[in-house]
């Protein structure tokens, strides 16, 4: 389980439903119900979507979760906040294919992923 | 036309009705007596035998103690409903389950075969265990797969689903037998969101019949000297059989100016008769109406929506018949009314369009099966689309021969021969996604065509897929948050209102005490509890997942982690599943799904604890001089005097009005709550401005920008909740507010340190004494080493070992969670 200041980033709405920020109602609404029926069908190409801190599991939970945030308005412009930040921190040229322990965390200059995503650390 | 038929369910308190959607029109079902509305009643003879509806209707007056209605009312509770003449008690789901078995024949009569599934019909703000009695009789009637939707989204779904691609807000104000409900929406592009729900789930129709069922029972005392009475179990089935017939006069009063109440041999000295006209009625009415339009009226402030806003306001349910209910309602809340659809069965029709969007074919799965050797095909598409290109993902899952006959391109072609893909090639799973151009507002029907890597055709099932094109709602969004209560009466919310379903959400919690192993007397008690307050002890208690130390592989001590997932399908059953990581042991089961008991000792007891705190803040609000508070305590006299006459009508054996009298006392219990925000007003400013100026500070040194950002949005929230002063929401943004400032506080060098001394202080208050101790010693370890990172895991290893207040503990029913 992800701590909740990680998860804000991973889950962000526009990384699982694989959208950029700008898009519209109906773009929004054709690729949720497209991940959802892939995924039902059990695609691989569903399973996985990229985050600024690597790839990570999808499912329908995720993809419902994302869909209802950019539906509401006052939320959505918090993801595309986060989002344009973390597109513009650019996702890692190579992708970590295992989640992140604290460890390599400090080892691998996570605090430096978080300064490139607007955070200071103490 | 296409192959499939789609069946909704209105499951209403006084009526129900079904319809059946084949993908073009929805139709209402037929019952044996030739009409769509069917009476929720219940009778069961002498001999067990059961009837439904009109035929059960026509024995209130002959035999009043062998029927039974309004148990939808009551269903998720522990009331047993009793059928004397036959010496039974049959729960209110068992009761439903012979209405929806009733309704699901007249279906099979009409469409030829026995529904499968269905879509059933609640209202917004069920609640879970409800919701759980809904499903449950859903499936003693023969239901293998039931979806439930919200009343008043499957009213919109009727009204608009076919409607031009207009955006904009509707109000669904939906007044049934027993329930009220008024939703906002908003269509934008064809799609229907569910803004906000409101309502009063013991508010109805049933109450406008008991305001003049009063009225009768006064004039008779007064006029004839005969006295009955509510509260007295001997006189109900002669209250019954009167109520019955006030029934009837409400609906004559929607035609005509005056109705006749005749009650042959009803007093000792003969006949009833008397003449009740359209304005008694009005004057009886008007107070619940109005009822309603505050609700409309509050819930459209509260999302600062003026009635002009309003595109339109859809009428739905039988007491929205009468005209002078329409009028009123029009008049006051100053919208235009949507007059084609009929409010008597808009949500059975609604429910059978949703339950096409949902893909459930309610036809027995052999015929959907029946078709000859294929290579078959896994489709996922849309039944109902507003999306006029949307996508058919599919996969091949099985060859009709061995190394013959396996597809390897796909294509898709509108039978109206308008349109058609390309020869799509099946990826490497042998899946394909295709993009597919409907046809607006109708259903569009495609053939599947596939090719051999020769080129021959290759026959697959299905060999087709319909979607039909408008207005659609692809999941049922939740109606109240769902979280689970803390020990510190708050709420860590799991699911908000609106949430699609399914959802599942889990959170890492830490337990307030010791549960030994072994032991019977240690519980670790998980209360789940459903409202929009954020304190735990203001929402319901809907489910607890009760953890004994005889249960326990090994003791868990204070602090230990907790990790529970709250799981709720889309029919909002729930569960709950609670893993202890430190002992490695899984507990699933829930153990109270009911509402809550209302026991005549429990409602005296908490009626005279309320009035005992009306009286403290009144006297509080005379000393402070608060006018406005004092004038809003005077306005919840009515309320108050009415839950009185509900204890006594429970008293009387009225399970209904027990119910009744609960809820509003909690609904009462919640508006002293916020009066008393109101007389503590200035502190709560006070506090305000103090912690925004603290907040503003560390932001400003350690903040980023989106912080800044986040935090003047919380700022100007403030300041507009101190305007109008809205206590609650003056609390929800400084917690906003006051969260930013904390996070950019704990990356000044002192934050830890200032922190781990307070903890510190603190530490001979904690559960676990030892442990408390040694991790102050490490902590002052790690500030003499300068190792922050390693003082902050002290400090929060800390404060989980601290104790929480214990009243507060107590008011969030018990919680053992932080």
């Amino acid at each position: 389980m992800e701590p909740p200041h990680i998860a804000r980033i991973t889950q962000n709405p526009f990384h699982v439903l694989g959208l950029r920020p700008g898009c519209s109602r109906a773009e929004l609404e054709r690729a949720g119900q497209t991940l959802l029926d892939m995924l039902a069908v059990d695609m691989r190409d569903a399973r996985e979507y990229m985050t600024p801190l690597g790839p990570r599991a999808r499912t329908a939970e995720l993809v419902r979760h994302a869909m209802a945030e950019l539906r509401e308005p006052t939320r959505r412009v918090v993801h595309e906040l986060w989002a344009s930040r973390d597109q513009a921190a650019a996702a890692p040229r190579q992708p970590r294919t295992s989640p992140l322990s604290d460890d390599d965390a400090e080892r691998d200059g996570w605090h430096g992923g978080f300064r490139a995503l607007g955070w200071r650390t103490p | 036309m296409t192959d499939a038929l789609y069946v909704g369910i209105d499951l209403g308190t006084t009526n129900s009705a079904a319809a059946v959607f084949d993908g073009d029109r929805v139709e209402s079902v037929r019952n044996s007596q030739g009409t769509a509305l069917t009476p929720s009643l219940v009778r069961v003879d002498g001999s067990g035998r059961v009837t439904i509806g009109h035929r059960a209707r026509r024995f209130l007056a002959l035999d009043p103690t062998s029927v039974r209605g309004e148990f939808k009312r009551l269903m998720g509770t522990r009331e047993q409903l009793d059928f004397p003449a036959a010496g039974l008690h049959r729960r209110p789901e068992e009761l439903a389950a012979e209405l929806l078995r009733s309704l699901r024949h007249d279906i099979e009569t009409q469409i030829g075969v026995a529904p499968r599934c269905a879509v059933i019909s609640v209202p917004a703000l069920f609640e879970l265990p409800q919701v759980a009695a809904t499903r449950e009789a859903a499936t003693l009637a023969g239901f293998e797969v039931v979806e439930l939707i919200q009343e008043p989204v499957a009213s919109a779904l009727a009204s608009g689903w076919r409607a031009d691609d207009s955006s904009g807000h509707w109000m669904v104000y939906d007044l049934g037998g027993g329930t009220f409900d008024v939703s906002l929406l908003e269509t934008q592009g064809g799609f229907l969101n569910v803004v906000a729900h409101g309502g009063d789930n013991f508010l109805g129709g049933r109450d406008l019949d008991w305001a003049i069922v009063d009225w009768v029972l006064a004039r008779m005392e007064a006029e004839h000297g005969v006295t009955l009475s509510r509260e007295e179990p001997g006189d109900a089935p002669a209250i019954r059989r009167l109520k019955s017939a006030v029934e009837d006069v409400k609906i004559e009063l929607s035609a005509a100016a005056d109705a006749s109440l005749l009650l042959p041999g009803f007093l000792p000295s003969g006949h009833l008769e008397l003449t009740v006209t359209r304005a008694d009625l009005e004057r009886l009415c008007a107070p619940l109406i109005d009822r309603t339009v505050e609700i409309c009226q509050r819930l459209l402030a509260e999302h600062r929506l003026r009635p002009a806003d309003i595109e339109r306001l859809v009428l739905v349910g039988g007491p929205t018949a009468m005209p002078l209910l329409r009028e009123r309602v029009a008049a006051r809340l100053g919208v235009p009314l949507q007059r084609e659809l009929d409010p008597m069965t808009a949500v059975a029709h609604g429910a059978a369009l949703y339950a096409a969007s949902a893909g459930l074919d309610a036809r027995p799965r052999a015929a959907n099966d029946a078709r000859g050797p294929a290579a078959k095909l896994w489709l996922r598409h849309p039944a109902v689309s507003a999306d006029l290109k949307p996508h058919v993902v599919g996969k091949v899952t099985g060859a009709a021969q061995q190394g013959k006959g396996v597809p390897e391109t796909i294509r898709l072609r509108r039978k109206d021969g308008r349109w058609e893909s390309a020869w799509t090639d099946l990826n490497h799973e042998a899946g394909f996604i295709i993009g597919v151009e409907l046809e607006p507002r109708r259903p569009n029907v495609f053939e599947v065509l596939a090719r051999d890597p020769d080129g021959a055709p290759v026959p697959v099932q299905p060999d087709q897929l319909t979607i039909v094109q408008g207005m659609s709602l692809s999941d049922p969004p939740l109606s109240r948050r769902i979280g689970v209560a803390l020990a510190s009466d708050k709420v860590q919310v799991y699911f908000d209102r609106g949430e699609p379903l399914p959802a599942r959400r889990t959170f890492r919690h830490h337990t307030v005490e010791t549960v030994a192993a072994g032991s019977d007397d240690c519980l670790l008690k998980i209360p789940i509890v459903q409202g929009e307050f954020e304190r735990a002890h203001l929402c319901r208690l809907v489910g607890t997942l009760e953890i004994r130390g005889r249960e326990l592989k090994g003791t868990v001590p204070a602090g230990a982690p907790v990790e529970l997932t709250l799981e709720l399908d889309r029919g909002g059953n729930l569960s709950a599943r609670a893993l202890l990581p430190d002992i490695d042991q899984v507990f699933e089961e829930i153990a109270h799904l009911l509402v809550p008991e209302a026991s005549h000792a429990s409602l005296t007891a908490s009626f005279s604890a309320t009035e005992r705190r009306l009286q403290a803040m009144r006297t509080r609000a005379f000393r402070g001089r608060l006018g406005e508070v004092i004038e809003q305590l005077d306005a919840l006299v009515d309320t108050y005097k009415a839950v009185e006459r509900d204890i006594a009508a429970a008293a009387g054996g009225d399970a209904d009005a027990g119910l009744k009298a609960r809820r509003t006392l909690l609904e009462l219990d919640a508006q002293l709550e916020r009066l008393e925000g109101q007389v503590e007003w200035p502190e709560l400013k006070e506090e305000a401005r103090w912690k925004l100026a603290w907040s503003s500070h560390w932001l400003e040194k350690y903040g980023n920008d989106h912080e800044n950002r986040l935090f003047e949005e919380a700022a100007a929230g403030a300041d507009r909740a101190e305007r109008e002063q809205d206590a609650v929401e003056l609390e929800r943004q400084i917690s906003m507010a006051y969260d930013l400032g904390f996070n950019a506080f704990l990356r000044d060098p002192e934050a830890w340190p200032a922190l781990f001394e307070n903890a510190a202080a603190e530490a001979d208050r904690a559960h676990d004494l030892p442990r408390a101790h040694a991790l102050v010693d490490e902590g002052r370890a790690a500030v003499r080493a300068g190792d922050r990172r390693k003082l902050e895991r002290v400090v929060r290893k800390l404060w989980t070992l601290l104790p929480a207040e214990a009243r507060q503990r107590q008011r969030a029913f018990q919680s053992g969670l932080r």
